[in-house]
């Protein structure tokens, strides 16, 4: 059995073929794992120094050079990282006095932190599984970014005390602002709100919650968030699943979300998981949180510093080097703050070509952990789960790059 | 899926027993039931003024008659796929078949099951098993409603 | 020429990410992300039909991309949606707010037909490395 990272379900169950040592045949995993599985022969970087392709050894050492004379360099990627390779990250930030940030950053970032810091009561999806029956998927889209969630979790699989089968034991609700694929299959109900109007959804929810009319226009939707009330009361394990959509919305007001998953755990018990999108986003917010206090946006220049001037969209303009790993930041960001990016002495390190690697000084490939690589890895509820290599290649992990960089500088 | 009067509507409407039927409506039913193909109906495909008829039948027909459609007439369009597995979990003969392994979310385990993910897209064995499959069939829809891009059909 | 305003909702897309993991330089990823998927009324105010490409427009930034009918089942006048991308992004605002979160989710845009064709990423890359 294989282990999938090509979500934050890190599907465990994957089974491959071989034939002359390379995968023929894979078993259970979804269309986005398919692909990452395929990206094994495809568009591979390849160790290079101002565009000219140069050997392992010197890409280290050169990557060294460029981040041990920096004054502010900043490192940045991570949730596509080992847990392992990850903190090796962390003492390399604290050996150049850098600032290191993450993708949680400008991704769930804010709703992350509430649930690392047990402010909202959270739960493992095995929990789930188990004794579920009211799924709330907010402004999320699993069937589109964590394909297999709602087979091997959340919605349609028999568990514990759900053995009856999805139709009759659990009652799945989606919010968002268009009709995703996961809306389709949400029996119980679509609430459609204008973009930026879920700090609004969640005033009429908790009046209705409250069995007070909710503040609403549309008769049809009052009726319905009405009965959506009594719904969400009724539910004996109750479990939201937050997306971007919800966070893009509240951003660094999530507090808004706070006054409903109190109210709805005064009315029954209801738990929160953040839909992560990359393998181990969870595990750096974590592992940087146990190291500083902070879940993302440190800075080590003078002892431990944290602040949104250490967010990436923000050390950008004082970042003097950068290291990105396991990350496309130039195709992530707006194009302006690429520009800026663009314009800073750059390593990257990844498995593939893509739009920041061909604009870095020093590329360094890697290989694709839990195919190439082994390690352990937080999957979104924060489960450890790890993994070996499934195929030999001669690119190295990330833990051997990053620790021959903390030796050269 | 496609409906006799849709057919019926494509074909020439003359009733010209060329075919071997009687009607054009009972040629409709044939095609249906795959029974005969299209090129059984001489003056639609030699007739240059049937011509938008017969691409429009062709096109109706298509999924009909691919060679993907199984016994119970299941057709997977693995080009939507999302190989999400939603109908693997919910399938009630996976279900029964397989109970440690796709009825709690994961890949077969038994050998049983009837749907399973294979390359990143569903894939349909054992169809014998198929509620739809035979006579006696019953109109199961459980893969269908579960599919977030209606991947899966029956004709 | 023509123009209609939209909020642009970006969103994941499987077949997307799954032509993202094989490589950000296909041709594939490229049809799956340079995108706009359009309201009916919207595309008819532009006189654009599937299909065909469109100019959107923000303070941020300019992109071509192709206008798709949106499949949603209710009318929609003035939002838009596209897949995330390099090219949802060149039209994003590098004003992040208090939360150093770009907008990603609500880009108040403007569209217009246009005879230009898709931009590859050849093109964003350039411009992005242009000086500025």
């Amino acid at each position: 059995m294989a282990v999938c990272t090509g979500c934050s379900l890190l599907c465990d169950d994957i089974e491959l073929e071989f034939e002359d040592g390379k995968i023929s045949l894979t078993k259970n995993l979804c269309r986005k794992g398919e692909g990452r599985y395929r990206s094994l022969r495809e568009d591979r970087l390849v160790p290079a120094v101002d565009g000219a392709k140069v050997g392992f050894d010197e890409a280290i050492s050169r990557a060294a050079e460029l981040l041990g004379d920096a004054e502010n360099p900043l490192l940045f990627g991570w949730s596509n990282s080992s847990l392992e390779a990850q903190r090796i990250g962390i003492d390399l930030a604290k050996k150049l006095g850098a600032t290191i940030d993450d993708t949680s950053s400008f991704c769930q970032g804010y709703l992350m932190e509430k649930v690392l810091r047990g402010e909202y009561p959270t739960c493992t999806l095995d929990e789930v599984r188990n004794f579920a029956d009211v799924l709330i998927y907010w402004g999320s889209d699993p069937s589109s970014s964590q394909p297999r969630h709602m087979s091997r979790f959340s919605y349609f699989p028999r568990g514990e005390k759900r053995q009856r089968g999805y139709d009759e034991d659990r009652t799945a609700i989606a919010i968002d602002v268009r009709k995703s694929p996961t809306v389709v299959i949400a029996a119980d109900g679509f609430f459609r709100i204008p973009p930026g109007g879920d700090a609004e959804f969640i005033e009429a929810l908790l009046a209705a919650l409250g069995g007070k009319i909710p503040k609403v226009k549309d008769k049809k939707m009052k009726k319905k968030i009405l009965k959506l009330g009594s719904t969400l009361r009724k539910a004996e394990f109750g479990v939201v699943f937050p997306g971007l959509g919800l966070i893009y919305s509240l951003k660094d007001e999530i507090d808004k979300l706070t006054p409903l998953i109190t109210r709805l755990n005064e009315v029954s018990s209801y738990k929160l998981i953040p839909m992560v999108g990359h393998y181990n986003m969870r595990g750096f917010n974590q592992t940087l949180l146990e190291e500083t206090g902070h879940i993302n946006r440190v800075s080590f220049k003078d002892g431990v510093e944290h602040g949104t001037q250490f967010a990436v969209t923000e050390a950008v303009n004082d970042c003097d080097a950068l290291m990105v790993i396991g990350s496309d930041l130039i195709s992530a960001l707006p194009a302006a703050i690429s520009k800026k990016l663009a314009r800073i002495p750059t390593v990257a390190i990844d498995p593939h070509r893509n739009l920041t690697t061909d604009m870095a000084r020093v590329t360094i490939p890697s290989a694709i952990s839990g195919l190439e690589a082994g390690g352990s890895a937080l999957r979104m509820d924060g489960v450890k789960v790890e993994f070996e290599p499934v195929i030999k290649s001669g690119y190295r992990s990330d833990v051997e790059i990053l620790s021959r960089i903390m030796e050269a500088v | 899926m496609a409906n006799v009067m849709e057919v019926y509507q494509l074909l020439p409407k003359t009733n010209c027993k060329e075919c071997g039927y009687p009607t054009c409506m009972a040629f409709a039913v044939a095609l249906l039931g795959k029974e005969k193909i299209i090129e059984d109906c001489p003056p639609l495909i030699e007739n240059p003024k049937y011509e938008k008829k017969l691409e429009k039948l062709r096109e109706l027909l298509a999924p009909l008659m691919s060679a993907d459609a199984t016994e119970t007439g299941m057709i997977i369009h693995t080009d939507k796929c999302y190989g999400c597995g939603n109908c693997v979990v919910a399938c009630p003969v996976n279900v029964a078949n397989d109970p440690k392994g796709t009825a709690l979310g994961f890949g077969p385990k038994s050998g049983r099951a009837i749907l399973m993910v294979e390359d990143g897209v569903i894939k349909c064995v054992n169809v014998e098993e198929c509620r739809r499959f035979g006579p006696e069939k019953i109109l199961c829809s459980a893969c269908i409603v579960t599919c977030p891009s209606r991947a899966i059909e029956f004709v | 020429m023509a123009k209609v305003e939209v909020t642009i909702v970006t969103y994941r897309d499987i077949f997307q990410e799954e032509a993202k993991e094989i490589g950000r330089y296909s041709d594939e990823y490229r049809d799956l992300s340079a995108l706009i998927l359009l309201d009916r009324g919207d595309m008819k105010l532009i006189k654009t039909e599937d299909g065909q490409t469109v100019q959107v427009e923000t303070d941020g930034g300019m992109v071509v991309v192709t206008a798709r009918l949106s499949e949603e089942d209710e009318e929609h006048p003035g939002l838009a949606f596209m897949p995330n991308s390099p090219w949802s992004n060149q039209l994003v605002s590098e004003d992040t707010g208090t939360s150093k979160i770009p907008e990603f989710k609500r880009i108040k845009a403007e569209v217009s037909a246009t005879d230009k064709d898709v931009d590859t990423i050849s093109e964003l890359v350039e411009r992005i490395r242009a000086d500025y």
